[in-house]
């Protein structure tokens, strides 16, 4: 495009300068833009509508970078599945018809030739541009334009209008006929001479310039000189073994270098400084700067016509042994595998990408990216076949036919029709650079998808997926091939032109169950897969949808996941699916997920009822209790309080109990829940112990009414078994662990309760929370005669009090054992136990006079050395505590002495330090600094200047 | 794709096994073959680099094209039929001057194919094709009368001897048993490390396959492939810029002559 432009500009401003090199890259043809009154550049190097719809691009350029740059793994990834052309015997004929990359037109018919004439045969073709040219044996030179149409297959049909011809005045045939657009020239070897002759008039160039001896000629079509207004032509000299190199001008020829060569040259092509020569025996790279030369392969000029045709920047394609079409680079390395010809092929083309080969019967068409033959088309007596930029040639002696190749597109089209998908790819992956990368994308996308779907539809879903991904594929494309997948809502419609033939799945598998099942499986898998990506895009409702239908159908575990993850599916077309198919949990997840809380209870409700039936879960009692614990929607807990305390009242409780804590505002009122576990006196208990134990709710309420509530349990308990067992029930503990612990509930209450219900320890420690120590104590002694629980008691009630109401408690429970009675034997015993292990928490002077006279010391040895020992420890404490204090005393004594140690004399001499008179009576005040004063002096100045602070006085 | 970074060239004899050899590593099968008609190649990615390796026509037809695939190959794998002792001849004979094309510092692997006639051949005893044991490569894995006729000896003892043709000296290249493999591209067989497998520098480089049960296969071709990373590297390395060493002792020369420790 680029070059189009520019080329318009400079045509405009009619400096054909040196600027024009950069875009004289057609040897032959030169500046375009030098010609008048034709179409300089679309004119001459458009080629037959390569692409049906490009038009502005050129193809011959965009054809030589693609043949330079020629994906060489193409060729290597020769796809096993469709055979290699590159080896003998694997011709099938269904490969060999496989594709139409081609089709025959005639462009100039026998009689537009002849005319009048008996006879004519064809030697030669030129074509460039819309100029056809026809050189023939009577030595003359045919000029006809060509005209295009387009035909709407895609492929055009031509015809030729004859302009004029001449004979050259020899009686020897045209040999070769070469126009150079550039300079309006066209080359005719004749008779071993090559003439310039105007394009148009075909009148030789006035200077006469001519090329004399040559036997054959080349142009270089990518050109050494810099000079955009001469055209570099290499000829085989009829000079043995010589190869001469010319510059030709618009009317003057120059020769620029003289080449001899080892062995007689056959056939020519140039590239650059490289010419690719066939020799007698064998083909050579010759670099004529250098001199050097590269060997490449033998062969045998005198079994076979050698061919040596330029391909690309530095790669030529030669004729080998057994048929083959080497591709050989100007380092003498080959890039491509061989394509594989008949043993007697008359000439070879290019028209990417394809190779198209000549022989006796047949014009047969090799693919270069993966060396398969593609086509064979019968055509007879053909000897000529060329490539002019693009438009390939072929002519047998009487007349001239166009091989128009189809769009790529519609070759790529019947490809994937005929599901060969690799070919399909290789091909429009050869093509990337022959189209605008925009219009390749799109193009190459739509084909990654059809593939993709040819591939699904035989089942490859790993390639196919690759495909789908790699063509970007609106997923909603391969949903919809499933019945009912999509959301009615969706506002999906398939792309036009379909990318595949199917009307949906039942098509496709022909209603093969097992089938339709792998689609399933695969589309479920490849939906879980994309959903999260950025395919799912704009589609997630209608992925999500897609998936929960499969899930539900193939009663797939993800189902659940997939609606307690985030997801979009849609409620209604959702919700009629899995009712449908009887998933009435997961349509309560759905409900949920869509905040529905109250329409997912009510489903899980009736399932659990068995209303309607759904085994998904067997626990989903639980899982409702569960969910309403953490539901937020007091008024739904409420709506189903009662049903969840039916089922169970100890699991029920837990919509109360277990809710979490931290959301405050959130939580019940206790009365309330309270007031609606009336009826579920499990249930009450249960909160109660929650609201007391759990939240440790400081409330006189909820203590007595859950202490009445063990002790109803504990007396129906009772009066329903024998009441001789000995063993605490569990009521009667959980009971008395309340009674202990709490300090909240309705003491006397409870007492009244208990009174005559025969539960001696109960009253006992409501006895003791009434400090009724006496009381409580006697129970436990008298009543229940259990001794180690009177013992508990008294730690229990002085637990956190003084040491002083600890030995009160002991001592009452001593005096309690020592009272005369009945059964003083055993509480002798009991005595004893207490003293001997709670030395310590008596005071042995008060406990001896107690004690009766006739009990042994031994019996309370324990005791007595405890005692004896805490009093004599207490007596040499008090000893030390004595004698510390009296050396303190000592200190202070000392300190006395000290300060009178030194005397004072008073005498007339001396005068109060105040007031300077004389001391008359004996009284006086010292200052510690030894300052006599007055008394009076000292009581009105209470502060010595000279000493501060009140001194002592003496 | 891209440009390849090195090539391997698979040489020997027609009906030796060289195609069944690289579409068993490539493709994990044994597919029937018929013979090959100039040459293909395929595109491996090792590590991160593209190799091409090159499957040649055996058949004298395409002999002259052999110097051509081998001009600038990093690897050459010349592969002989461990059951047919003329197919190891005509390597020395036919096939070495090829690889007078190919890098001076192209690695040799000597590869012994379709050992699993060897080690199964009484399953294939009843099979006869009237072929001579001279004939050039005789009737494609056709079942031999005598067991082994080549011994991994041999192989080894022309790997020593294409050395000495190529002046290289035996302590600068890897040791023949390194590059000597015997492989079974039937049933994969060493195959595998023929391409791929780091070796030690021990003696190894002559293999013994069958590309008909895959033995030896990969190790053949996976032997090889690291084996030429380094090549590509060196290439790489000297590449446009000739930039000399003055650090070097040794002499141009001396350096062409293919150093490849």
């Amino acid at each position: 495009m680029w070059d189009i432009l520019k080329l318009a500009s400079l045509r405009e401003s009619q400096e054909p300068g040196g600027e024009l090199c950069a875009v004289n890259i057609c040897g032959r043809c030169g500046p375009h833009g030098r010609q008048t009154g034709m179409e300089p550049w679309l004119g001459p190097c458009y080629p037959a509508g390569w692409l049906g719809t490009q038009p502005a691009v050129s193809p011959w350029r965009a054809w030589r970078d693609a043949a330079v740059s020629l994906p060489l793994a193409g060729a290597g990834r020769a796809s096993p599945k469709s055979g290699s052309g590159w080896r003998e015997g694997r011709r099938s004929p269904a490969d060999m018809m496989s594709t139409k990359a081609f089709t025959l037109v005639s462009a100039v018919e026998w009689e537009l030739l002849a005319g009048d004439k008996e006879r004519v045969h064809i030697e030669c073709v030129e074509c460039c541009g819309k100029n056809l040219y026809v050189g023939t044996g009577d030595c003359v030179v045919y000029h006809f334009l060509l005209e295009e149409r387009a035909l709407p297959t895609g492929t055009a049909t031509f015809s030729a209008t004859k302009q004029l011809h001449r004979h050259l005045g020899f009686r020897k045939p045209v040999n070769e006929l070469r126009a150079a657009s550039a300079l309006n020239r066209l080359l005719v070897l004749c008779d071993n001479s090559i003439t310039l002759v105007n394009m148009m008039s075909l009148e030789p160039v006035p200077s006469g310039a001519r090329i004399k001896g040559a036997a054959a000629l080349a142009l270089n079509e990518n050109p050494v000189n810099g000079d955009p207004f001469c055209v570099e032509v290499c000829i085989i000299s009829v000079k043995r073994r010589t190869i001469q190199l010319f510059l030709v001008y618009e009317d003057r020829v120059q020769i620029v270098r003289e080449v001899s060569t080892p062995e007689q040259p056959l056939a020519v092509a140039v590239d650059g400084h490289f010419l690719c020569l066939a020799l007698t025996t064998q083909y050579i790279i010759l670099n004529y700067n250098t001199g050097f030369s590269q060997d490449l392969f033998p062969y045998c000029s005198e079994e076979k016509r050698p061919i040596v045709k330029r391909i690309g920047r530095q790669e030529f394609l030669l004729a080998g042994p057994g048929g083959l079409g080497m591709f050989a680079t100007v380092a003498g390395i080959s890039q491509r595998a061989p394509v594989h010809w008949s043993e007697n092929v008359i000439g070879a083309a290019i028209c990417f990408p394809y190779v198209i080969a000549l022989d006796d019967e047949f014009i047969t068409v090799h693919s270069m990216l993966d060396q398969q033959q593609k086509q064979t088309l019968p055509f007879k007596e053909g000897h000529i076949l060329q490539d002019f930029e693009g438009r390939v040639i072929v002519a047998t002696s009487k007349g001239v036919y166009i091989l128009v190749p189809l769009p790529l597109e519609k070759q790529i089209q019947d490809l994937l029709a005929s599901h060969r998908v690799e070919e399909a790819l290789v091909l429009a992956k050869g093509a990337r650079r022959n189209i605008p990368k925009e219009k390749f994308q799109v193009m190459y996308r739509r084909i990654l998808q059809q593939a993709g779907f040819i591939q699904f539809a035989q089942l490859q879903f790993l390639e196919a997926k690759e495909l789908f991904r790699s063509g970007q594929l609106d997923v909603r494309e391969l949903i919809s091939l499933y019945p009912f997948l999509l959301p009615t809502s969706s506002s999906f419609t398939r792309s036009h032109p379909p990318l595949h033939e199917y009307a949906d799945l039942n098509q496709l598998t022909q209603g093969d169950q097992e089938k339709m099942a792998k689609c399933k499986r695969f589309l479920m898998s490849y939906l879980n897969e994309v959903r999260s990506t950025e395919v799912a895009n704009g589609y997630k409702e209608d992925i999500d949808t897609a998936l929960l239908k499969l899930y539900a159908e193939a009663d797939h575990d993800s189902l659940l996941d997939l609606l307690v993850t985030e997801n979009s599916c849609l409620l209604t077309d959702s919700a009629a699916w899995l009712e449908k198919h009887n998933k009435y949990f997961a349509l309560g997840l759905l409900y949920h997920y869509n905040n529905q809380d109250a329409a997912a209870v009510q489903l899980w409700v009736n399932i659990v009822n068995g209303d309607i039936h759904d085994s998904t879960r067997s626990d989903l009692y639980e899982y409702v209790v569960d969910f309403l614990t953490y539901s937020l929607d007091q008024e739904l807990v409420w709506k189903y309080a009662d049903w969840v305390l039916q089922k169970s009242e100890e699991v029920g409780v837990q919509v109360f109990t277990k809710r979490p804590l931290d959301k405050q505002q959130n939580s019940f009122n206790p009365d309330s829940v309270i007031t609606c576990l009336k009826k579920y006196s499990k249930a009450l208990v249960k909160y109660l112990e929650h609201l007391v134990i759990d939240r440790r709710l400081q409330k006189e309420e909820y203590h007595t009414q859950l202490a009445l509530l063990y002790l109803d349990e504990v007396l129906r308990q009772r009066s329903g078994a024998d009441s001789g067992a000995a063993e605490a029930t569990e009521a009667q503990l959980k009971l008395r662990h309340l009674l202990q612990e709490s300090d909240l509930y309705r003491v006397h209450l409870l007492i009244d309760r208990i009174r005559g219900a025969g539960l001696p320890m109960e009253s006992a420690i409501l006895h003791g929370k009434l400090e009724e120590h006496e009381e409580a104590l006697r129970i436990l002694v008298h009543e229940l005669r259990d001794f180690p629980a009177a013992e508990d008691y008294c730690l229990w009630r002085s637990e956190g009090r003084d040491p002083p109401y600890r030995q009160r408690l002991f001592h009452t429970l001593l005096a309690m054992y020592l009272q005369p009675g009945p059964a003083a034997p055993e509480l002798t015993v009991a005595a004893t136990d207490l003293l001997n292990h709670h030395a310590a928490d008596f005071d042995a002077a008060r406990v001896l006079p107690l004690l009766p006279g006739s009990w042994s010391v031994q019996l309370l040895h324990p005791f007595l050395t405890g005692a004896v020992r805490s009093s004599v420890h207490a007596r040499r404490t008090t000893q030390v505590a004595l004698g510390l204090a009296k050396s303190e005393n000592l200190i202070y004594k000392y300190d006395k002495m000290k300060l009178k140690g030194s005397s004072v004399q008073l005498s007339d001499k001396k005068v109060c330090q105040m007031c300077q008179n004389p001391f008359c009576e004996p009284v006086f005040v010292r200052y510690p600094n030894g300052g006599l004063v007055h008394t009076h002096c000292a009581t009105s100045r209470h502060t010595n200047p000279s000493s501060p602070g009140p001194g002592a006085r003496t | 794709m891209r440009k390849p970074d090195g090539k391997i060239v698979l040489l020997g004899d027609m009906n030796v096994g060289k195609t069944s050899l690289l579409q068993r590593y490539m493709e994990r099968r044994f597919p029937d073959t018929v013979s090959t008609v100039g040459g293909a190649f395929y595109l491996k990615q090792w590590r991160s680099y593209n190799i091409s390796i090159w499957d040649t026509a055996g058949r004298e037809q395409f002999h002259g094209l052999g110097s051509m695939y081998c001009r600038g190959a990093a690897a050459v794998i010349l592969t002989y039929d461990v059951n047919h002792p003329q197919s190891l001849v005509e390597l020395e004979d036919r096939f070495l001057g090829l690889t007078d094309t190919a890098n001076t510092d192209c690695l040799f692997a000597i590869v012994g194919n379709k050992v699993d006639l060897v080690e199964d051949r009484a399953a294939e005893a009843r099979e006869k094709e009237g072929h001579g044991p001279g004939t050039a490569g005789g009737g494609g894995g056709g079942s031999p009368q005598v067991p082994r006729q080549v011994r991994p000896e041999d192989a080894v003892a022309l790997y020593k001897k294409i050395l000495k043709y190529k002046m290289l000296d035996e302590k600068e290249v890897p040791a023949a048993e390194q590059m000597c493999f015997e492989t079974s591209a039937k049933t994969g067989y060493n195959v595998d490390l023929l391409f791929e497998k780091e070796v030690p520098a021990a003696e190894q480089m002559c293999f013994e396959t069958s590309a008909k049960t895959g033995y030896n296969v990969d190790l053949l071709f996976e032997t090889l492939f690291d084996m030429v990373v380094p090549v590509i590297l060196r290439q790489r390395a000297q590449g446009p810029p000739q930039t000399v060493d003055i650090s070097s002792c040794k002499t141009p020369r001396r350096t062409r002559s293919g150093c490849c420790a």
